[in-house]
């Protein structure tokens, strides 16, 4: 089953083209990496599915529907999460709060029926390391990645965006996220990943979608997609 | 016997006064305030005017807190939208001869329409630029009701019927507690509920909140309306308790004034302001009638308290008492603040 489509989707700043007419696919079960040099236009990409910076032009479709230019909220709620590059959970509530958003917010009603149960349940899902009650604020970036994946988690999604969950992991905490990974895409959930680090790519992505100054340069099988030759010189290459 | 009996039947009250946002220390400040007229030297008139003024700036303080302490937005207005609702009830009393206990509410719903449209006009703006707005939304009101001389009788002050016939200050006063009890109460209430989790999301970060399904026309429109409605009263109070009206109490300074207090008294907390206000309005007008030659110093004041608690203690007043009282190794502190 197709999960989502986009169909030249492009998204301009005022003169500056961050999105090209990109067209892509993802599948029931995928886990597509999202990959291109700084500044390629991946994040720009996600914002422009996800609702939060809607497309100049092209059309998103999810689950067969058409949902282009919809808002953030209603995107979530038609089971859509994403994480942040930058996360940036709510700084002054506690963990437990933050995902309690999602949880009671996020869901249509009647689906959670105890946010607070199901939060918890979403901080140990993705082995939270910290107390629930913990302030946002007082936690680093590994940890609030951790806090903004379980408040993207809390709301049933069927499609989950991660932008750059492993950036800055440490060896160890490379292999505990391609677990958490596992897990999620166990759960039935797809996945679109916005990565730098080809080691994760490699290990957990079954296709891969690589764009260079907002234009695709290649889609497929992630061996297929890592040997050609453009994605090497564009990405690879420019990489070390 | 008398103590057992006592700490078991408290969970009850206790959940019930907790619901509504009040505590042991919470409760004693309530009987503290229904004294204070009797106690000296509060009992003298001028006295209770200062503390009406107090309770008034405190009452303020919440509504504003409402607003800012949770999604975030300052509204500069926030004075001028309680002159706007005492003019509308100082207007129905003088030309249609409605009575201010019911004019004060036909003038708080009028307010709440006013931020209805200020909460839709704002929603696109972030922060500062929703600030902003509701800023130069204050200062056309104010125009407005110094330049309508015919309707408002402009600087002259329009002549309002007072609340109650008596020349005597505590009727007014107990009035006043009323309504700071009842607008704590209702804001405790919804900032209480799930609604309160959306205020906060949408106020600390926009883009998660909405990616977590949160709407934030609804709860920013919702939060601007309720806030105004409770200043509109306020305003209308104010209007009915001194007899006139002028366009000064729709001043910005009157705003930072109210600001003043929820800043100093805490962000978030809603109860820090409404405490602070009384000792902090008595400090001012203490400076007031003392150095009565240097008119604005208690501007000056006002400017160095903020930035000195912005700069040293952000968290305000209740970030201390949460920290140092209800948290405190002291077992009768920590029962009084419900924190057992
Ligand atoms: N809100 C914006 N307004 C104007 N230009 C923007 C905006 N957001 C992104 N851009 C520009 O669009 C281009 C793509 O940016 P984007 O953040 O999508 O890249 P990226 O692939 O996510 O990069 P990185 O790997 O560094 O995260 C950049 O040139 C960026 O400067
Ligand atoms: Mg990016």
């Amino acid at each position: 089953m197709i999960v989502l489509e986009t169909q030249n989707l492009t998204k301009q700043f005022g003169g500056l083209t961050a999105v090209n007419a990109v067209s892509m696919t993802i599948n029931q079960g995928d886990i597509v990496g999202l990959i291109g040099p700084n500044g390629a236009g991946k994040t720009t990409f996600v914002n422009a599915i996800s609702g939060l910076n809607p497309p100049t032009s092209g059309k998103v479709t999810f689950f067969g529907e058409d949902t282009t230019g919809l808002t953030p909220e209603q995107m979530c709620k038609k089971g859509l999460s994403r994480t942040f590059q930058i996360p940036s959970p709510f700084p002054k509530m506690t963990a437990i709060e933050s995902v309690m958003t999602a949880s009671i917010f996020g869901n249509a009603p009647g689906v959670v029926k105890d946010p607070v149960q199901h939060s918890r349940e979403m901080l140990d899902f993705v082995e939270f390391p910290m107390a629930e009650d913990v302030l946002s604020e007082q936690l680093n970036t590994v940890q609030l990645k951790r806090l903004d994946l379980a408040r993207a988690l809390a709301s049933h999604p069927k499609l989950l965006f991660m932008d750059e969950m492993a950036s800055g992991l440490s060896e160890g905490e490379l292999s505990d996220i391609m677990r958490i990974l596992d897990k999620i895409s166990r759960k039935g959930i797809s996945i679109l990943m916005i990565e730098h680090i080809m080691q994760l790519i490699m290990a957990v992505c079954n296709r891969l979608l690589c764009i260079q100054f907002g234009t695709k340069i290649a889609e497929g099988p992630t061996q297929e997609v890592a040997n050609d030759p453009r994605v090497t010189k564009a990405y690879l290459g420019s990489a070390d | 016997m008398e103590t057992t009996n006592t700490v078991q039947s408290s969970p009850a009250w206790g959940t019930l006064l907790g619901k509504i946002g009040f505590n042991p220390a919470g409760i004693l400040c309530v009987f503290l305030l229904m004294a204070l007229p009797f106690i000296p030297p509060f009992n003298q008139e001028y006295l209770l005017r200062w503390l009406i003024y107090a309770a008034f700036i405190a009452t303020l303080s919440v509504g504003f807190d409402f607003t800012s302490g949770y999604i975030n937005i300052v509204n500069f207005g926030y004075a001028a939208v309680a002159g706007y609702g005492g003019y509308t009830s100082a207007l129905l009393a003088v030309n249609l001869n409605i009575s201010p206990w019911i004019g004060i509410f036909i003038g708080g719903a009028n307010a709440a329409v006013l931020g209805l449209i200020i909460g839709m006009i704002s929603l696109r703006l972030r922060g500062i630029f929703a600030a902003c707005l509701s800023w130069f939304f204050g200062l056309a009101l104010m125009g407005l009701a110094t330049k309508l001389v015919w309707l408002t009788r402009g600087p002259l002050g329009l002549r309002t019927p007072r609340m109650f016939e008596t020349e005597s200050n505590i009727p007014f006063y107990y009035l006043i507690i009323v309504l700071l009890i009842l607008t704590y109460v209702i804001c405790k209430m919804v900032v209480n509920s799930k609604m309160g989790l959306a205020f906060k999301a949408i106020g600390q970060n926009m883009d998660a909140a909405r990616t977590s399904g949160i709407n934030p026309v609804f709860y920013r429109v919702f939060n601007f309306t309720l806030s105004c409605a409770l200043a509109g009263i306020l305003g209308g109070f104010y209007g009915h308790y001194y007899g006139i009206l002028t366009p000064e109490v729709m001043h910005t300074t009157k705003t930072v004034e109210v600001l003043a207090v929820a800043y100093i008294g805490g962000r978030g907390s809603l109860w820090g302001g409404a405490v602070v206000a009384f000792p902090f309005i008595f400090l001012m007008e203490i400076i007031r009638s003392t150095l009565s030659h240097l008119p604005g110093l208690n501007l000056v004041i006002y400017a160095l308290m903020l930035i000195l608690v912005m700069i040293y203690y952000p968290g305000g007043f209740s970030h201390f008492f949460d920290v140092h009282i209800r948290q405190s190794k002291n077992k009768i502190l920590r029962i009084l603040t419900g924190n057992a």
